[in-house]
């Protein structure tokens, strides 16, 4: 679809999806945690409060702190939206494919999901402050737990496509989505993909008990960079889910990209809500339920999935 | 050459538009850098040390854990892709594999090297 | 000019940005403001654009308020609220805007942030001096403050010393100060930690804040506390119990911010403020939930275990109740015996049973309410208050701040604030008698 395009509005189009799907969480954030706490507000409201507290931020001047890694930090939250954005350019919108083809789709989200690790390390170590050392550290091993379970789960998705390239994989799916051909898959998915995101429960690295961990030196326009790349991390975690768990295009009635946007907000509802219903785990917790727990339940998903294909 | 070419500019032009944002929020809030401002947060006390130090990973067993599953993943990759022509012996070779992993895993929980604190 | 003022209209909706100092006979207050949805409440001062004092500022929170203020970005601001106390004006904050009534703070806050944005209320600068913490520039081969890797004080700081760790290695060890305005902890608490990777080695508490008052002040402007009154006067246990069944909710509130479930927090908080025996049925919803999701308990079984020795010098209360001490002042008041009460224990004695047995004695309390009728409490000298047992002597927090230092080593960040959060503290309540005693 990049050839049919061009370069310029394959751009504009990933760069305004980073925008408005990080725009979308947010109200889908304040909305749910308003249901949630059961202390409602107009709707118009809603959605504008995201508005008006980025044109707060940008408002705001970006303080630096004494000695601070500056090119790490000023770099940080764009390479955490880039990657973003290299999830999202690869979700198919229809048969025709996504706005970057990649042939190894679920090794590139893989990839993501491990340069994550650096986007937000390099977040906390830069400013050279104890709260958003820990956070960065914490996320470390945060990551390396999350890690495995997702790209397992992806992995037992290749199998009935027989290919790593998502629209394969979705095509797959056509007489049965994988969300029903492999139960355990979409919810381990979804778990890592917390993780992976950064966001509650799984904030290890921006939570409360760091009084908001990397983001603690964070000011301005870089704490809104931070926040919404998260957020577009968020939605392409759950465009990804989409894709490969829930038919992608696949649908009556409405054409392909509907269905892609439609079953993607859908899964976005569901991680906003957990986040808002489960409190976080003890770190150490959430390690060994991933090790002892989450990962062998992924092999189990791979190896039944393998053999349901072979019987 | 085609898709690194097109994440090289994606990746310029994501950098130039983050780096014009910046610019633009820096003219309409100059910097205004004093020793007080830029002391970093410790909650009212400004701190005695340099954050940066030989930060102690405690996890590092963990993550050599990780390590062997991580290239254990590499595997997996073209095992999937090729599963549904090799059959059985494809899902029995790499049952094999994965089972001595997972022992690895149990003998890892039951030395508690999965908790650090 | 046009694009500021353009921003600063869309940003005039936005809730004003606030980091709060709660000085003394602020706690209470600053439970209510937390339910004005025109305000944010922030965790870092790089995220706000309003320093709010509440009450009266003891010198050592002022001090530390003057940091945070200096770290705030611009514009920024000061306002002043003394939640009627007869507090002194707080020094050493120039151009404090000074809000008079509890109705005015969040309309007061967000015009000032407003006018902040347009540029119509001029941003404050600095209260501190533009000093460095050290001297260091020009020091050195290459003007970095040191000699070597880690002589001298480069950027103005010392670099992390080495330390024995238990697992053999030597590794860099992080003294750290927080407090005694950090977010997650009662304010006023001081800590002066040393932290090695994210495990607390070790913990000395610093000084209360709240001791350099010279007189205890019994109550707050909301109404002198109904537990200090009943130490010496009869007071009806509907008004006993349904303070506690309050305290207890807005703790509840405070643990669930903290464990990332702000919007359950809310609800608690929402349920304090209109608490009455009515709403036992919305409290039990809110108890079944957490127990179903199985999540709170994931973040503090096993967390910061009590037992029996090291709670010996602690007054009976919730802590120790929650660790299987089966003691409750109000079991020698007859008022309370015809009321046939129970004393309501957990068994692990981790943060885990010490927010059950919270919420336990909460909905106890709004059972006991709603069936006290006219009934009074028997003054005895010795008062269950939310904290535990409290006299005309000792208040229960001072005892339960000294437990941290013990409690804290060999835990890592997550697990020693969930700790301390688990404790109740109040630094407050815990100069309260240590400044009656001074007298």
């Amino acid at each position: 679809m990049t050839a049919q395009l061009g370069l310029p509005a394959s751009l504009a189009l990933v760069g305004s999806a980073l925008v408005l799907g990080a725009y979308v969480v947010e109200v889908l954030d304040h909305a749910i945690g308003r249901v949630v706490s059961g202390h409602f507000e107009p709707v118009g409201r809603t959605l504008t409060i995201p508005i008006h507290r980025a044109a707060l931020l940008l408002l705001q001047q970006t303080t630096t702190t004494e000695r601070p890694d500056a090119p790490l930090w000023l770099i940080a939250p764009a390479f955490l939206a880039g990657l973003a954005a290299a999830g999202l350019a690869i979700v198919p919108l229809g048969p025709s494919g996504a706005l970057a083809n990649v042939e190894a789709g679920i090794v590139w989200f893989g990839a993501v999901g491990a340069l994550v690790m650096v986007a937000v390390y390099a977040h906390g170590w830069a400013p050279n402050s104890v709260m958003p050392l820990i956070g960065g550290y914490r996320f470390v091993a945060l990551a390396l737990s999350y890690e495995m379970p997702l790209a397992l789960v992806l992995i037992a998705a290749a199998l009935p496509a027989r290919a790593l390239a998502l629209p394969v994989i979705v095509a797959s799916q056509a007489d049965l989505w994988n969300v029903v051909r492999q139960p355990l898959g979409l919810p381990l998915y979804l778990i890592a993909g917390l993780g992976l995101a950064c966001r509650r429960p799984l904030d290890f690295a921006d939570s409360a008990d760091l009084a908001g961990g990397t983001l603690v030196e964070a000011s301005g326009v870089a704490r809104l960079a931070w926040s919404a790349a998260k957020s577009a991390m968020l939605v392409a975690v759950a465009a990804i889910g989409a894709t490969v768990f829930l038919g992608g295009w696949l649908g009556p009635w409405l054409p392909g990209p509907a269905w892609v946007v439609v079953k993607t907000l859908a899964l976005l509802a569901l991680l906003v809500t957990a986040g808002h219903l489960v409190a976080r785990p003890r770190l150490e917790r959430f390690v060994v339920i991933a090790w002892v727990g989450l990962i062998p339940l992924a092999l189990v998903n791979v190896f039944l999935s393998g053999l349901l294909l072979l019987l | 050459m085609d898709a690194v070419g097109a994440a090289l500019t994606v990746s310029l032009a994501g950098l130039g538009g983050w780096l014009l944002l910046r610019w633009v929020s820096d003219t309409l809030n100059p910097a205004c850098s004093t020793a007080p401002g830029r002391a970093p947060f410790a909650a009212g006390a400004p701190p005695g040390v340099h954050a940066w130090s030989r930060f102690h990973a405690r996890y590092y067993t963990m993550a050599l854990l990780f390590l062997a599953f991580d290239m254990e993943m590499v595997f997996m990759y073209p095992w999937a892709v090729v599963f549904v022509r090799e059959g059985v012996t494809a899902l029995v070779e790499m049952l094999m594999f994965i089972v001595i992993l997972t022992l690895g895993i149990l003998y890892a929980w039951r030395e508690r090297a999965l908790e650090w604190a | 000019m046009g694009v500021r003022r353009w921003l600063a209209g869309l940003a005039a909706g936005a809730p004003a940005s606030v980091f709060v100092v709660p000085g003394r006979g602020a706690r209470e207050k600053v439970d209510e403001l937390r339910l004005d949805s025109r305000l944010h409440f922030t965790e870092s001062p790089r995220a706000t654009t309003i320093l709010l004092l509440i009450g009266e500022i003891p010198d050592a929170l002022a001090s530390a308020a003057r940091s945070i203020h200096d770290s705030m970005p611009r514009p920024r601001a000061t306002a002043c609220w003394r939640a009627g106390t007869s507090a002194p004006v707080p020094s050493g904050f120039p151009d404090a805007v000074m809000v008079d009534v509890r109705e005015e703070v969040g309309t007061v806050l967000t015009r000032l942030q407003s006018a902040l944005l347009r540029g119509d209320h001029a941003s404050e600068p600095d209260l501190l001096p533009d000093i460095d913490p050290a001297p260091w520039r020009g020091v050195g081969p290459h003007g970095q403050g040191g000699k070597g890797m880690t002589g001298g004080v480069p950027y103005g700081r010392a670099l992390a010393e080495r330390a024995h760790d238990r697992d053999g290695l030597e590794l860099d060890q992080l003294p750290v100060r927080i407090g005694p305005l950090f977010p997650p902890l009662p304010a006023g608490l001081v800590l002066d930690l040393k932290v090695q990777g994210d495990v607390v080695q070790e913990v000395s508490l610093g000084d209360n804040p709240f001791l350099s008052f010279d007189a205890a002040v019994v109550g707050t402007a909301a109404g002198p506390n109904p537990f200090e009154l009943a130490l010496s006067q009869p007071v009806p246990i509907s008004v006993l119990e349904l303070a506690r069944a309050r305290h207890h909710l807005v703790w509840l509130a405070g643990a669930l911010e903290l464990h990332g479930v702000a919007a359950l927090g809310y609800r608690a908080r929402r349920l304090a403020a209109e608490i009455a025996p009515e709403r036992a049925g919305a409290v039990r919803a809110l108890g079944r939930l957490l127990e179903g999701t199985r999540s709170l308990a994931w973040g503090t079984a096993g967390v910061g275990v009590t037992d029996g020795a090291s709670l010996a010098e602690v007054p009976p209360g919730p802590v120790s109740r929650a660790a299987g001490i089966a003691r409750d002042a109000r079991t020698s008041d007859p008022s309370y015996l015809s009321l046939g009460f129970e004393v309501l224990v957990q068994e692990e004695g981790d943060a885990r049973a010490r927010w059950r047995q919270r919420l336990s004695e909460a909905l106890q309390a709004l059972e006991l309410a709603g069936r006290a009728a006219a009934r009074w409490s028997t003054p005895s000298g010795r008062v269950e208050a939310p904290r535990g047992s409290l006299t005309a002597e000792s208040a229960p927090a001072a005892e339960l701040v000294a437990l941290i230092p013990a409690l804290l080593p060999g835990l890592d960040w997550g697990d020693a604030v969930t700790t301390i959060v688990s404790l109740d503290l109040d630094l407050e309540e815990a100069a309260s008698r240590h400044a009656a005693s001074a007298v």
